[in-house]
């Protein structure tokens, strides 16, 4: 993966987006060693935040020269501040909260893309402003 | 530029990558969307139709080959072009939006 992920970026106007397996192991084998940003995805949940805790290391590792936390399924308040005090705690860059959207699920329940059901749904509209930040 | 999107199972990164790669590719970008997860649902969350990714050709194992830098370290480079590899390759997706899988790639040369 790393050597087509490396290749596929001919000219400034190309991007490559690799969707990685979940398991940190995978991370360990250098996958996505070259890529100019890792983004880290992370639910409100102990285990969630944890993963993303062990990712950080790795990719500091990797020398990855960028890292970023993306919160998803934010639900509250509360849901916020576990966030941002455990991203702190663990020098996490979070640079966006995506709010839970109903229609994320709605759209897999069809088995379609979100933008398409949904192009104005609170993920479509948080993803487009990290489009903004990354380009 | 490339990224990579990582993150637990469960946690959205499939949607947040086939969002983010629609959202580039309706801004003009050329995008290639690589699906590495052994449980690929990217293409249906790109919405490319199940017949489509019915058909699409995984990216074979030994498409890339080791080779060492002056300081020795491992790396992996294509075997053929890009044009080439996307041409037989890649599956087009909604706003031009170019799929592969390359499921298990990086298990290549690890012995």
């Amino acid at each position: 993966m790393r050597g087509v992920s490396s290749a596929l970026t001919g000219n400034g106007n190309q991007i490559s987006l690799l969707d990685m397996e979940a398991s940190i192991e995978h991370l360990g084998r250098a996958t996505p060693q070259g890529v100019d940003a890792l983004l880290v995805v992370v639910e409100p949940y102990y285990r969630a935040l944890e993963t993303a805790s062990r990712i950080a290391p790795l990719a500091r590792q990797l020398e990855i020269p960028r890292l970023v936390t993306i919160a998803n399924k934010v639900r509250d308040a509360e849901d916020s501040r576990v966030i941002r005090e455990f991203c702190k705690a663990h020098d996490l860059d979070l640079v966006i909260e995506i709010p839970f959207d109903e229609a994320v699920r709605d759209a897999d329940r069809q088995g379609r893309s979100l933008i398409d059901v949904a192009p104005n749904a609170p993920t479509v509209t948080a993803v487009r402003t990290l489009a903004g930040m990354l380009a | 530029m490339k990224l990579a999107v990582s993150g637990k199972g469960g946690a959205g990164k499939t949607t947040i990558s086939a969002t983010l790669a629609r959202v580039f590719a309706q801004q003009g970008r050329e995008v290639f969307a690589i699906d590495g997860d052994p449980n690929p649902n990217l293409g249906v969350a790109l919405g490319i139709s199940r017949e489509a990714l019915a058909n699409a050709p995984m990216v074979p194992k030994d498409i890339v080959r080791d080779v060492y830098d002056d300081k020795g370290v491992q790396h992996m480079e294509l075997k053929e072009s890009l044009e080439s590899l996307r041409e037989r390759y890649a599956i087009e997706g909604p706003d031009g939006v170019h799929l592969m899988f390359v499921t298990g790639l990086d298990h290549a040369g690890q012995g």
